[in-house]
């Protein structure tokens, strides 16, 4: 059992190496991506710079806060797109029946259709995301909550993704609500919690829980909670146990294609 | 021994309806309307340990499902299925490690990859030890003389060239079983030899099963000895390529160059296929009229040259797809 899972990760992580290598054939391209992900996370910040020089409190967040949401949001966005980029087009891998070549091998279906592809760009978003943790302030526990947050978050983001891309196996044309289900986590994630209200706030920790991914990581990282992290903790372990029962339960129903494809 | 054994298996899809139109699409979305559409009827079949088997059929026959359901990619809804003793339905990750499959139409490897770095990679994917899949590489790669692109990245490769890889890259586990799905689709006759001369050899070499799909009758004619041909959902024969050429359709092709003009209308038994006054063309049905029996109408002194032979395997299976679809 152990076994199995270290020749599992070995693979998955031996994919997202040769995905990486594919992106890379470009060097320009590939280097490109990069510095205009970071150049533009960074010019939204201008815009908080103007407002926080008008008033010193935005919901409750100071102005070191919300380059930690900022950096949080990128960097959990990063990890997702990175490690997982395959989960946000699951949709169209299902309606086109691409899934049989996972289907033959002796791993982890799931995992193995996710990690085969990656976002270049998303390098960028977690380069970002540690200069935002530097600029706030760098501290080895910081560090490593970050990170974890940064990973949990990412994995979270997947979840929602392989859900609602996962609807694919019963209805037809699902990418739409996956691509508007994964718009809304990113839309929401950088603005501080305490701007929203009433049932929006509800819909933050719960349906869309950018709440639980975003706003609970910087409460715990401005003053650690151990409540707060067991709830982000327990929440990333149902999300992914969710993401995994409801993928399965529709690869029961997976119908294939004869489709002419590349892995290219 | 038989080492696939499929019992009763049908597979139905769901199929949704939609007329013509903007109208027909705003109908389909208010009332949805969908249809049954029987992909594999009660198939049935055994395959013993070594063989290799064609199976074959018109497009949309329920080739590709029943592959598909025998390596477990799709369910069956009736039926059983038992590979190597595994049940597909249950048993995927352990069967998956026992059988190799090639899609001609769909890549599995890695194009930006050379071949060796994707063999590794599979090498990995079935948790094969570093020094074995060295190895292992090693006499695949003599066997299917691939030493002069081994390093060249895949994207780079010709069609035949890949074909090879993808072969080689499903045969690194040493699978018991290999499924081959139409492996010299859109290849030259020359490559097309070359692949089916080392599927022989890995065949002899390994003693792998094959379980090949082709719609090229030489792959089926040169490499099997069994085929079982499929349409419309249902099997329609299993038998040796032997019975199927000499004893399913007992007729033979007469080609003559005669001296005189011979009129051979009427005769019971004798199709006229060509006649260009001294050139003819007839086919012999060898269960109404014996070949000498024709020879005979024509005359054997009025013969300048004469050819007797087999009707194409081609024929006489798009004679059984045909009588599968009146049926």
């Amino acid at each position: 059992m152990l076994m199995a899972v270290k020749n599992q990760i070995k693979v998955s992580f031996l994919s997202i190496k040769y995905a990486l290598l594919r992106e890379m054939l470009n060097k320009t391209t590939f280097i490109t991506n990069i510095i205009f992900m970071i150049l533009n996370n960074a010019s939204f910040i201008i815009q908080w710079i103007i407002l926080y020089s008008l008033q010193g409190n935005v919901g409750g967040y100071t102005f070191d806060q919300v380059l930690l949401l900022w950096g949080l949001a990128a960097g959990t966005y990063g990890v997702s797109r990175f490690f997982f980029q395959k989960a946000f087009s699951l949709s169209d891998t299902i309606n086109n029946g691409k899934l049989d070549a996972y289907l033959v091998q002796p791993k982890n279906v799931l995992l193995s259709v996710i990690t085969s592809e990656v976002q270049v760009s998303a390098i960028g978003d977690i380069l970002y995301a540690y200069i935002m943790l530097l600029i706030y302030g760098f501290t080895i526990p910081r560090f490593i909550l970050f990170t974890i947050f940064c990973l949990g978050g990412g994995i979270m983001l997947t979840s929602i993704s392989i859900i609602l891309s996962s609807l694919s196996f019963w209805f037809q044309k699902t990418d739409i609500v996956a691509d508007t289900g994964n718009s809304l986590m990113t839309n929401f994630a950088t603005y501080p919690d305490g701007i929203f209200k009433g049932l929006v706030k509800i819909l933050l920790f719960t349906l869309i829980p950018v709440g639980i991914i975003n706003y609970i990581p910087v409460h715990i990282l401005s003053e650690f909670s151990l409540g707060l992290s067991l709830i982000f903790i327990l929440v990333t372990i149902l999300l992914t146990g969710l993401a995994i029962l409801v993928f399965y339960k529709g690869l029961k129903r997976y119908s294939s294609s004869n489709l002419m494809t590349a892995r290219i | 021994m038989a080492v696939i054994e499929v019992k009763n298996i049908s597979k139905t899809f769901k199929v949704k309806l939609k007329e013509k139109g903007l109208k027909g699409s705003f109908k389909s979305i208010i009332k949805p309307k969908y249809k049954k559409v029987q992909a594999v009827k009660n198939v049935s079949f055994n395959i013993d340990k070594g063989e290799m088997v064609a199976f074959i059929g018109p497009n949309g026959a329920g080739k590709s499902t029943t592959i598909k359901m025998i390596t477990s990619i799709l369910y069956p809804d009736k039926g059983k299925i038992s590979v190597l003793g595994l049940n597909p339905e249950k048993d995927r990750k352990k069967l998956a490690y026992e059988i190799g499959t090639v899609f001609g139409q769909k890549e599995q490897l890695w194009t930006h990859l050379t071949p060796y770095d994707n063999f590794k990679f599979f090498g990995a994917i079935y948790d094969i030890p570093e020094y074995k899949i060295e190895k292992k590489i090693k006499e695949l790669k003599e066997l299917f003389e691939l030493d002069e692109f081994i390093n060249t990245p895949v994207r780079n490769l010709s069609l035949g060239q890949r074909i090879r890889c993808e072969i080689v890259a499903s045969l690194i586990h040493e699978p018991k079983i290999l499924f081959l799905d139409e492996p010299t689709i859109g290849l030259d006759p020359v490559v097309k030899e070359n692949i089916r001369t080392l599927i022989k050899r890995m065949n002899k070499e390994y003693k792998t099963t094959v379980f090949l799909t082709s719609h090229d009758v030489s792959d089926i004619e040169k490499l099997c000895k069994r085929v079982i041909i499929i349409n419309n959902g249902s099997l329609v024969l299993d038998d040796t390529m032997e019975n199927l050429k000499y004893h399913y359709l007992n007729k033979k092709i007469v080609e003559a160059k005669m001296k005189e003009k011979v009129n051979l209308d009427g005769e019971d038994g004798l199709t006229i296929l060509k006649d260009r006054g001294y050139n003819i063309k007839i086919e012999v049905d060898t269960t109404k009229k014996s070949v000498s029996d024709a020879i005979k109408l024509l005359n054997p002194d009025n013969i300048i040259d004469i050819n007797i032979s087999n009707i194409p395997l081609e024929n006489i299976i798009s004679s059984i797809y045909k009588d599968g679809d009146t049926k």
